[in-house]
């Protein structure tokens, strides 16, 4: 698709990834911002959360239906255990075999946002090749990934309202926009600026890690912290 | 020595289920205890990402279903088989609903590994991880996906050692046994 052939009113659907409530994630957070350029290129958008979305059957079928008449499909997710969680992958089989089944002859623009909770990227890049394979064998068109490493620095906040800590990713997300609204994939420039780093990763090690002796502090389980509940029954006691 | 089988095997999918059946008997034949988990028949919440395991009740997730007797199971095994439908490269979503529970079994607590950071193990032992993922044909960038993301959790998971196979869902289940064989006796991750 490009810029000569776009029609008149576009769509774009942000699904969701994340298990945590509504306005509570880093990948709602990234997903809103991206969504929100895109309305300012006279693109509209819906957002679904996976977690609801897989209550009801119901939900599922206006999700597919949504997907149907979308021009850009954007999906934000966190990753887990070095790749998609199964909120996602639940949903993503759903969409693929939707798309397979009832071949709609359109291939909406795919992209995937990712963030991990440890401080290099890297980490996201299975993740996004996962995404890639799904794009392809659900008719997508791979509009490209961006990762984002130390997610935990955003801990659910609109990178538009975190100041100069998220200068790049606003930047990323610009770029990004323009290049999808042109109905181009994600730019390597806007890739880059997302994977550069918040803050080093020593620092965000140490601020992690004070972070989770606080949270033990106030649950009264600071000296739990270490407890193996399985031990004694697997002969490690 | 103990094995767990997560079988990640979707509603229908007869050769995964084949497959599971073909790995529990070449282990029990050699004197191994089994332990197969037929995940999609099994009640089991999906992570809450509320990390309540790591810093409210350490070690054991909030939700007291069949998930947390899963990574005990685990825990508990010498060897642990990820058992799946090949899906985009990855895990079935039945797989990575009982993966991502598993969390419980490390520290929230940082460390680098080999120059990366990951989190200490919460455990003295962990089990060797063998993945055995199914396609219906041969698919370069599928398997390698696979084999990348059983490399990635045996790191996470702290396990000593670590295979993936791959196998095509047309194998006879000589073939299959034929394959496994080498791979459960005489390859790394029991070695």
């Amino acid at each position: 698709m490009t810029i000569a052939n776009l029609p008149e009113t576009r769509h774009a659907v942000l699904l969701v990834g994340s298990a945590k409530p509504e306005g509570a994630s880093t990948s709602q957070a990234l997903g809103e911002a991206l969504l929100t350029r895109l309305t300012a290129h006279g693109i509209a958008g819906s957002t679904f959360l996976v977690q609801r979305v897989l209550r009801t059957e119901e939900r599922i079928q206006q999700l597919l239906a949504a997907i149907n008449t979308a021009d850009i499909v954007v999906l934000a997710f966190p990753l887990y255990v070095d790749t998609l969680p199964y909120l996602v992958t639940s949903t993503l089989e759903r969409i693929a075999r939707h798309r397979q089944e009832t071949a709609s002859g359109s291939a909406p623009l795919f992209v995937a946002i990712v963030n991990c909770g440890f401080p290099e990227v890297a980490h996201n890049a299975l993740a996004l090749r996962v995404c890639r394979q799904f794009a392809r064998q659900a008719h997508f068109t791979w509009g490209g990934g961006l990762a984002l490493g130390g997610g935990g620095v955003l801990n659910g906040q609109s990178p538009d309202q975190a100041g100069g800590k998220a200068r790049r990713i606003m930047q990323s997300l610009n770029l990004a926009a323009d290049a999808l609204a042109q109905g181009q994939p994600v730019p390597e420039a806007a890739v880059g600026l997302m994977a550069r780093p918040i803050i080093p990763a020593g620092l965000y090690m140490l601020m992690g890690d004070i972070g989770w002796v606080q949270q033990a502090w106030q649950n009264d389980v600071l000296w739990k912290l270490g407890n193996r509940p399985f031990a004694e029954r697997i002969g490690q006691g | 020595m103990n094995a767990t089988i997560l079988n990640g095997a979707l509603t229908g999918d007869c050769a995964v289920d084949a497959v599971n059946n073909i790995l529990k008997g070449e282990l029990t034949a050699q004197g191994w205890q089994v332990r197969s988990w037929q995940l999609r028949e099994e009640k089991i919440a999906f992570c809450l990402g509320c990390f309540e395991c790591w810093v409210k009740s350490p070690g054991l997730c909030r939700i007291d279903d069949v998930g947390r007797d899963v990574a005990e199971s685990v825990i508990a095994s010498d060897l642990a088989i990820y058992l799946t439908p090949i899906t985009f490269g990855g895990y079935s979503s039945e797989l990575k609903k009982a993966v991502d529970r598993s969390i419980c079994l490390i520290s929230p607590f940082f460390q680098r590994i080999d120059g990366e950071v990951h989190h200490h193990a919460r455990y003295k032992h962990f089990p060797r991880l063998l993945g055995v993922g199914l396609l219906p044909a041969p698919d370069t960038e599928q398997e390698d996906i696979f084999r990348t993301l059983v490399s990635r959790n045996a790191i996470n998971m702290h396990a000593p050692t670590q295979q993936a196979l791959v196998l095509y869902n047309d194998r006879s289940t000589d073939e299959i046994s034929a394959l496994l064989q080498p791979v459960l006796f005489e390859g790394r991750v029991l070695a």
